[in-house]
């Protein structure tokens, strides 16, 4: 069964992960705290790097991490701790 | 002699490979069952070591048999290699940052508590 | 035979990263969510490294390291600002 249809499975990790990926970017949008809100965006990337890696570009895979793990959390999180942690109304 | 030694380095290449997919999804059901954060960070040695660390090295193992992929086989053997020793040397470190960092900044709780002599209000 | 087996090993893969995601995205304390995050991206590597042997693309295999690297970087970012307040910068 597995062995007929291999890129069943493929799309099954591609379709699972984008899924996965909209709901991190509700809520990371919905969130008032907003280092939570830091690490949702963390998740999305990392769902990405997947949908990235299964459409065979592995180059912008070795560009989008470095910025969207290494590089933005750090920038927000000395953003947040310069100012404020909860979101007001 | 040889396709002896290519039956044992696939064979163990694939138990190890297998054993790393169980073990990692008994690290998922286990981080749902766990209540604490502390009790948490077992679970997550569990995927670490046995889910990532030992199915790496079953992928060296595996890949320097197989000829269907070319020289560059080599390549993965070597890289995958690499990548089981950076993540043996650094996710323990990282949770172990992670664990001082919480316990410093009082979010969770010591749940099943005998002693805590660091912090003694968390305890309980 | 190894094909099949490595077909399999990813759908197992695929179900702890699902788990995983669920418990990223509710995690009671931030703690639990960089764990859940830490996780994610440890079964992320090892999916990537076998289906670059299941495509026999070796070129794929490159993406793994800096994968694991910038996780870290994370781990330090969130330990430093929860025991801290600031990233001191």
């Amino acid at each position: 069964m597995i062995y007929m249809y291999p890129e069943t499975i493929v799309y099954l990790i591609m379709a699972v992960s984008s899924i996965l990926s909209v709901v991190a970017v509700y809520l990371a949008i919905m969130e008032r705290d907003l280092v939570r809100a830091v690490l949702y965006s963390a998740i999305q990337s990392g769902l990405y790097t997947i949908l990235y890696y299964f459409l065979m570009a592995p180059d912008i895979v070795l560009v989008y991490l470095p910025v969207a793990v290494g590089l933005i959390p750090g920038v927000l999180l000395i953003l947040i701790s310069k100012t404020e942690r909860v979101e007001k109304e | 002699m040889l396709d002896t030694l290519v039956l044992i380095s696939r064979v163990l290449g694939l138990a190890l490979i297998v054993l790393g997919g169980i073990a990692s999804l008994i690290g998922a059901i286990g981080f749902h069952r766990f209540k604490n954060f502390y009790l948490r960070l077992h679970p997550l040695t569990i995927t670490t070591i046995w889910g990532c660390v030992y199915p790496l090295i079953g992928v060296t193992l595996l890949t320097i048999t197989l000829s269907e992929l070319g020289v560059y086989r080599w390549f993965i053997a070597g890289a995958s290699f690499i990548t089981a020793l950076i993540v043996l040397f650094l996710a323990p470190a990282g949770s172990h940052a992670i664990a001082r960092g919480v316990h410093k900044s009082k979010t969770a709780r010591v749940q099943p508590c005998l002693a805590d002599l660091l912090d003694s209000e968390l305890c309980g | 035979m190894i094909w099949e087996l490595i077909l399999i090993i990813a759908l197992l893969y695929l179900a702890s990263i699902v788990l995983f995601t669920i418990i990223a995205f509710k995690g009671p304390t931030l703690g639990d969510q960089v764990l859940a995050i830490d996780a994610i991206t440890y079964a992320t590597i090892v999916l990537m490294v076998l289906f670059s042997i299941y495509f026999k693309e070796p070129i794929l295999t490159v993406v793994v390291i800096p994968l694991a690297l910038w996780v870290y970087a994370l781990d330090i970012y969130m330990a430093k600002y929860l025991e801290k307040g600031d990233l001191g910068a």
